[in-house]
């Protein structure tokens, strides 16, 4: 049996959703824009979308490299974090570097990636690598500076070398603040992959998407939003049910004391 | 048998061309200095030279701010002294080591680890073999009182819990010294009475070494072999005290008997007689 709270938890985003949808279509209906499809119209093109081979090809070479940016870019990062939140030289070299690239739109740095690297994968995977790396840097670096030093002291005592204890002691203490950067990372990762492919189209799903407004088929422009929404959720979830297994261990529902000195 | 204070430089020859035959831990003229802040500098620990022998339960006694916390750091090798060296065996300390266990007031436990995870860790470090390390760590978390919470994760423990999973993790790696810093302080008056109990139980049987740092008065002469007392600003030795209470002490029996009483009386006075006005209880 299911308690009620756990239904209403469980209907909340389906009803959220639905709910989204339904302005849309009142507001479309009012407005009577050829340019603002209803919800119904552009829930209608996904089929098309999702069914044609070529469209299929494009969000595929997407999602691809959106993996390969996000990928490297963590592997990168967390290691560069943990170093600059445990080692003050380190962070004194990197963190204005890092200042300086931060509030910099990723995109902006796309033309001047294009004359040196082209129009193609390279480009647009390195633009995503760049926009996720800050976060990951960032939350590593926050969450190895946190580290509480006695626990450090702890395992040096039992022998564990400064090396060792980066990875053995820092990083899985830093976990829960690491998947927090992660996570921002991975949203950064879907937004940066929509816009290099608006500034350099030859594929994607942002290719499709604006190929479609460029000829008017505000159905496909809107259906496209709707399936990068999706993809967005998806993605999310699937993240979350992954950290949420990895940092058990620190998750506040555990914080019931038992009554025993 | 002794524990040297040397508070001037009257001592002149340093405590090692004497050194007891039983000594492990040799702390001669540590000096700590912090700098507080761009200009000045705060002296911490001021030319502190004590010999512990092995096997004794010496508490370091003072008012917080002392620097008795630092001092064990120093011992510890978690901390360089400015000035000065602390020798264990003989052999000057250059960092931490599996020698010497510390019990921290703020646990450390690893999060990520279960009960079992973290009393197993330095074992394992130690390269003892997993099967060998996890028997060895059950009969330890038994030991302290933890039986049934093997796969438990720090958070779900209270603190108390948490203090014994500390003290059964830094047992598991053999440390021929403990060192103690306020293990208690975070912890219930009625918790706190009861890991004393235990931890007295538990050193009755091996009499390993210990350095216990303490701001209790009670806590000290209750434990102790020996009591240093320490003032503060700077940090100094005050008053070596032997505690000459037969073993071994049951809290109810001690609570009542007159020469317990009179350490405790004797030691808050000479702690409300210094010019520090540092109350040490």
């Amino acid at each position: 049996m299911i308690s009620p709270a756990t239904m209403v938890k469980r209907a909340a985003p389906v009803l959220a959703c639905i709910g989204l949808l339904a302005i849309w279509q009142i507001a479309s209906l009012a407005l009577k824009h050829d340019s603002f499809p209803t919800a119904l119209e552009a829930i209608r093109a996904i089929p098309d979308i999702l069914g044609d081979k070529e469209s299929l090809i494009n969000i595929l070479a997407s999602l691809r490299r959106m993996a390969i940016g996000f990928g490297i870019a963590v592997l990168v990062s967390i290691p560069l974090g943990l170093l600059m939140g445990r080692s003050r030289a380190v962070a004194a070299f990197f963190n204005p570097l890092l200042m300086v690239i931060y509030p910099v739109p990723k995109a902006a740095l796309m033309p001047i990636i294009m004359l040196w690297l082209g129009v193609g994968d390279i480009t647009k995977t390195l633009v995503i690598f760049l926009g996720v790396s800050l976060p990951v840097i960032y939350h590593s670096f926050e969450g190895a500076k946190a580290v509480e030093e006695k626990m450090l002291w702890s395992s040096a005592a039992m022998g564990l070398s400064s090396a060792q204890r980066l990875v053995r002691i820092v990083l899985p203490a830093a976990l829960p603040e690491i998947l927090t950067g992660c996570r921002t990372g991975l949203v950064l990762a879907l937004i940066t992959m929509i816009t290099s492919e608006m500034i350099a189209r030859q594929s994607g799903a942002g290719n499709i998407l604006f190929n479609a407004l460029d000829m008017g088929q505000y159905d496909t422009v809107y259906a496209m939003i709707i399936i990068v929404g999706a993809m967005g959720i998806c993605l999310d979830a699937v993240f979350e049910r992954v950290r949420a297994r990895l940092v058990r261990w620190s998750e506040p529902q555990f914080d019931i004391p038992l009554s025993f000195s | 048998m002794k524990v040297v204070p040397s508070r001037s430089s009257e001592w002149v020859e340093p405590v090692t061309t004497q050194k007891p035959a039983s000594a492990i831990i040799e702390i001669d003229r540590v000096s700590q200095i912090f700098q507080t802040s761009a200009r000045k500098d705060h002296l911490a620990l001021s030319d502190i030279s004590l010999t512990i022998e092995e096997g004794a339960f010496v508490s370091i006694l003072g008012p917080s701010g002392c620097g008795k916390s630092t001092l064990l750091y120093i011992v510890g090798g978690f901390v360089s002294p400015t000035s000065g060296a602390a020798k264990m065996k003989g052999q000057a300390i250059t960092g931490p080591g599996p020698d010497r266990g510390p019990v921290f007031q703020e646990f450390a436990l690893f999060p990520w680890k279960t009960v079992l995870g973290n009393v197993m860790y330095g074992p394992r470090q130690q390269g003892v073999r997993a099967t060998e390390a996890e028997t060895q760590s059950r009969a330890l978390i038994e030991m302290v009182g933890l039986k049934g919470y093997e796969s438990f994760y720090p958070k779900e423990l209270s603190g108390g819990m948490k203090q014994r999973v500390a003290l059964a993790r830094t047992l598991a790696y053999h440390p021929e010294v403990l060192l103690m810093d306020e293990p208690f302080g975070a912890l219930d008056a009625h918790t706190r009475t009861r890991l004393q109990n235990d931890l007295l139980n538990i050193w009755e049987r091996d009499r390993k070494t210990v350095l216990f740092v303490t701001h209790s008065v009670d806590e000290a002469v209750f434990l102790s072999d020996k009591v240093v007392m320490m003032s503060k600003s700077p940090g100094r030795i005050r008053e070596v005290i032997d505690i000459d209470l037969p073993r071994p002490r049951r809290r109810n029996e001690l609570l009542l008997d007159p020469r317990y009483q009179k350490y405790v009386v004797d030691i808050e006075r000479m702690f409300d007689e210094s010019d520090e006005g540092g109350s040490a209880s």
